[in-house]
């Protein structure tokens, strides 16, 4: 099959996903700020809203995947194109983690009269750092290693191996492996939040400690998203090994999340408690 | 719903150009291309429908490149004989005169050329212009000489691609 196309870009088919997505957001946003103020049936347009979002995520980026492993339309600059697209992405999350760690020394660095002059605040009593926070910074951090192994594998090519392996073992050592460790994490965190002796709405200290950890743990979501439908992809055998930068975008997204933890444990946790 | 019928279209094109589905849907669920199914199961159809292909593929039946298509694998497998089937670096060669101009090829009979004159010294700002079939032209600034040399269909440019 020949490709009449002179040049190596991907020029994309109409699509309905971007306005659907904007008017979903347009949903969320409307049916958020009525839930907020209490008006009637504003919790309904907000799930409304939240429901469009995540339909346009799939079906937007199943397209993606059939344009690119069905249709063949990544060449190599449309992939470096989406190599550059990811890390600005991943760079804007960045900024949007400083303006919480920002927040977060804002007041800690220098503790106001109203709290006690001193951080923690008077009054919270602060997770102890070396209990589960500790626990979920070694979570991360060998999950990050377990994507790394998962690269080699597909990089190597024994991805028919891991496909049985897949199929008759489900070993965490397999491309499954690393969502599993990242689920730990996450339930971890959850049930440190539930058990916490502060709440958001204790002071500036609750409130900057959920905000950071708590969009964080959102991003540590995704990520597990991401890969469990890389682990999905390569069951199905979309990834060669040359070209599966599908796998290689979670494993950015990933390291990026556990850098994030880096810090926000050694600032929040460990910093911040004494 | 819209929804419904753009996936639906969108599935059978995608079915319709790409090979290694076209293959395999004829063996294996042909009454994937009647497009009767609601829309949400399309993409789990699709899944299963992959499954079964890697399965019967049986492995070791791919070549090199695998499972690449389309304009990736045209691309692949132009790189594996040492040329390049994309390529975006300006041409270079001798400088144009008029008995030997600059040979610019073209898959339309018109195409926007940019003259950056000779080597070292020589070199200006990139001077663009429209250079036409049949017409040799001459940069105003260096005087190097183009002509243009139609290697694909002719005719004026935009006209014959479906976008």
């Amino acid at each position: 099959m020949s490709v009449s196309q002179k040049h190596p870009y991907h020029l994309v088919d109409p699509s309905p996903w971007p306005l659907l997505g904007s008017l979903g957001a347009l949903a969320s946003t409307i049916g958020g700020v009525m839930y907020m103020h209490s008006f009637a049936e504003g919790g309904t347009l907000l799930s409304l809203g939240l429901g469009m979002i995540l339909y346009t995520m799939f079906v937007w980026w199943r397209d993606v995947i059939r344009e690119s492993t069905y249709e063949g339309h990544h060449t190599f600059v449309v992939q470096l194109g989406l190599r550059y697209g990811m890390i600005l992405f991943i760079v804007s999350e960045v900024m949007s983690f400083l303006a919480f760690f920002w927040a977060f020394f804002h007041s800690s660095l220098a503790p106001t009269v109203e709290i006690g002059a001193i951080w923690p605040p008077k009054g919270i009593d602060v997770l102890n750092p070396w209990g589960i926070p500790f626990l979920n910074t070694l979570i991360l951090l060998s999950s990050g290693a377990a994507v790394t192994w998962a690269h080699h594998a597909i990089l190597a090519g024994s991805k028919k191996q891991a496909v049985y392996a897949l199929v008759a073992t489900r070993r965490p050592s397999d491309y499954r492996g690393n969502f599993l460790i990242t689920s730990f994490f996450t339930g971890f965190q959850g049930m440190e939040y539930v058990e916490a002796p502060f709440t958001i709405s204790d002071g500036i200290y609750g409130s900057t400690f959920f905000l950071a950890t708590g969009f964080h743990g959102f991003h540590v979501i995704i990520g597990t998203i991401f890969l469990i439908i890389c682990a999905i992809r390569q069951y199905l055998g979309h990834f060669t090994q040359t070209h599966h930068f599908g796998f290689e975008a979670a494993a950015w997204y990933r390291h990026f999340v556990d850098v994030v933890w880096l810090f926000l444990f050694v600032s929040i946790y460990w910093w911040g408690g004494n | 719903m819209w929804r419904g019928t753009a996936a639906a279209r969108l599935l059978l094109r995608a079915c319709a150009s790409s090979p290694v589905l076209q293959q395999h849907t004829q063996q294996l669920l042909p009454p994937l291309q009647s497009a009767c199914r609601p829309a949400i199961l399309l993409p789990v159809t699709r899944w299963i429908q992959t499954k079964a292909a890697l399965r019967s593929h049986g492995g070791g039946q791919l070549d090199e490149f695998g499972i690449a298509t389309g304009a990736e694998r045209e691309e692949l497998e132009a790189k594996r004989e040492g040329k390049k089937r994309f390529d975006l670096d300006p041409p270079r060669g001798p400088f144009g005169t008029h008995d030997a101009p600059a040979i610019v090829e073209s898959h339309y009979d018109v195409r926007i050329v940019g003259c950056s004159g000779g080597v070292g010294e020589d070199e200006h700002d990139v001077t663009w212009f429209h250079l036409e079939k049949g017409k040799p032209y001459e940069c105003p600034v260096c005087s190097q000489v183009f002509q243009l040399k139609v290697t694909g269909v002719g005719g004026q440019p935009g006209h014959d691609e479906h976008h």
